[in-house]
């Protein structure tokens, strides 16, 4: 049986439910959406583009995407589900667990510090030039403090292990299921969930709120390092202004987002992973699609977080 | 030697199943059986399903219609590309397919040993995947399928990609494992010498369905068109139409 290349294109536009009879020629690599769009008339030519389609053309693109977002957040909540009745009934491989502690916290010190002390110097710069100016110094301290402990720290160490960590994962995986190692532990039954999955989240939260006030500590010290030079303001008044402002709650707050944080970045990462299926070329294009899931949701999630805590009532 | 024993329980039946991705009908009815004992020989072009049907038997995929009936808890799988955990060494990715047994550590240690020294890799133990050559993962691959003594044993294309002697190492290692073990056996290949070596029983499949059976030395003698001309490599005849 014959599968002309248009034919499988509408075989995968059907199978999505997003036909419409758009036609763009046979060609599938000058048009990167041609898969979704090429229809054929009656005689099996493709249909030829009209205005209306043109016109169509990113709507039907956002359905597809909208639609894959849809199946894939589904395919999240299945395997955090699944994650966390493993945990519950103690099927829990802790030697995997500790050996990705290792990879996922340890090796990621390095790179958060950078990152941390960075946004730290940023920061206090911005902050000092500005308070210095109305007369504010001594609020130095509280205002970044405030920034790093309720925003930045949780934030810098997610993106950190987001693209350090998510990516990684992401990418093992979906390499498991193209060589069909993810089918091997399925026929040994071994349940991947309980061997890939299960291990990296242990890991994930108990290394991200490690991460996330090591950040957060280093974006201090280099605060204050900053304002001395830029303010002249001594480290005890910056820290006095920190004790003022900082409460309990905001540590609380704090430590939730960096549980939020490790959940989405394991969990998206693994869910692309153990979805995708293809060649090596899917490799790269599921590690991109994890990494702008997990960015985007850590901003959604840390702006809900936020907006639960300390909006005005 | 061990003489392989055929008694008459199916431990494979395949009846009437159907299978479909999306538009594509990759397996249209297809019904056989396999016996204790007895190595069956599935053949066909690319694509005409034989992959799928040892998904099918393993569980990874389930059938549209029809039933696939395996009467043995335990099915060892042979992979095509020997699916061995990268980040695991070889006595790691043994150990994994053993560790739902819980055995102890000097049981498990004894299992691996003779499974490795079976396929000749006893010096490899703490080697990782990447370390080792096509053919010693694929014997590797090979010793994981048989850890757990399986009474069923699949072989994806087990020797696809390999040297002519190493080919017949495999071989010999199938048959041999046949003979120890009583296990019923399919064998997916397009190696003219590994389904003449090996199998007892020859199915060609084509289109999603089966169009030939008889022995391998029936298939070289056979007037049907599809296995006469699978068999010997004729580019005219009935299995390319339409397809080229």
């Amino acid at each position: 049986m014959v599968f002309p290349a248009t034919s499988c294109q509408f075989a995968i536009s059907s199978r999505l439910g997003i036909f419409c009879p758009l036609a763009y020629g046979e060609s599938t690599t000058s048009n990167p959406f041609c898969s979704k769009i090429v229809g054929m008339d009656s005689t099996g030519s493709p249909k030829r583009p009209n205005l209306l389609n043109h016109l169509l053309l990113p709507l039907n693109v956002i359905e597809d995407q909208f639609g894959r977002g849809v199946v894939l957040v589904g395919q999240v909540i299945i395997i955090w589900f699944k994650a966390i009745a493993c945990m519950l009934t103690g099927r829990i491989d802790w030697r995997e667990a500790f050996r990705q502690c290792y990879l996922i916290g340890n090796q990621s010190f390095i790179i958060v510090s950078l990152t941390a002390l960075f946004v730290g110097f940023a920061m206090s710069l911005q902050i000092s030039r500005e308070l210095v100016a109305f007369g504010g110094d001594t609020a130095i301290g509280g205002v970044v403090s405030l920034a790093l402990v309720r925003e930045m720290g949780p934030i810098t160490a997610g993106v950190m292990l987001a693209g350090r960590v998510g990516s990684a994962i992401a990418a093992e995986l979906t390499t498991m299921m193209i060589t069909e190692q993810i089918d091997a532990l399925k026929v040994m039954r071994v349940d991947p969930i309980e061997f890939l999955v299960v291990p990296r989240y242990i890991a994930g939260l108990l290394m991200m709120p490690v991460l996330s006030i090591y950040a957060m500590t280093v974006g201090l010290v280099a605060s204050i390092w900053i304002s001395m030079i830029a303010a002249n303001l001594p480290p005890a008044t910056f820290l006095d202004s920190v004790k003022q402002t900082i409460l309990d709650r905001d540590f609380g707050v704090h430590f939730t987002k960096a549980i939020i944080n490790a959940t989405l970045v394991i969990m998206f990462s693994c869910a692309v992973g153990l979805n995708t299926r293809g060649g090596a070329e899917d490799v790269g294009l599921a590690t991109t699609r994890a990494i702008v899931w997990v960015m985007t949701s850590i901003f959604i999630f840390n702006y809900v977080v936020t907006s639960l805590t300390y909006a005005p009532r | 030697m061990a003489i392989p024993v055929h008694t008459d329980q199916k431990m494979i039946e395949i009846d009437q199943v159907e299978k479909s991705f999306g538009s594509h009908r990759v397996l249209k009815g297809i019904s056989f059986h396999v016996r204790a004992g007895e190595r069956l020989g599935l053949i066909g072009p690319s694509g005409c399903g034989k992959s799928t049907l040892l998904k099918l038997i393993t569980h990874l995929l389930e059938p549209d219609r029809g039933t696939v009936t395996v009467n043995s808890p335990e099915v060892g799988l042979v992979f095509q590309g020997s699916a061995l955990l990268n980040s695991l060494t070889v006595r790691e990715n043994l150990a994994l397919a053993l560790r739902r047994r819980k055995l102890s550590k000097k049981d498990e240690e004894s299992i691996i040993q003779e499974k490795l020294s079976f396929v000749g890799l006893s010096d490899f133990l703490n080697a990782y995947p990447t370390q080792l050559s096509g053919g010693q993962q694929k014997r590797t691959s090979f010793a994981r399928a048989i850890v757990n003594d399986p009474k069923i044993i699949l072989y994806d294309e087990p020797t696809t990609g390999l040297d002519p002697v190493m080919s017949t190492i495999i071989e010999d290692y199938m048959i041999k494992l046949g003979e120890e073990s009583n296990a019923a056996a399919i064998i997916v290949t397009h190696q003219y010498s590994t389904w003449t070596r090996t199998a007892e029983r020859v199915l060609l499949m084509h289109d999603g369905g089966a169009v030939w059976e008889g022995t391998p030395e029936e298939a070289l003698k056979t007037d049907n068109p599809f296995m006469r001309q699978f068999a010997h490599g004729y580019k005219e005849g009935p299995m390319l139409e339409g397809l080229i």
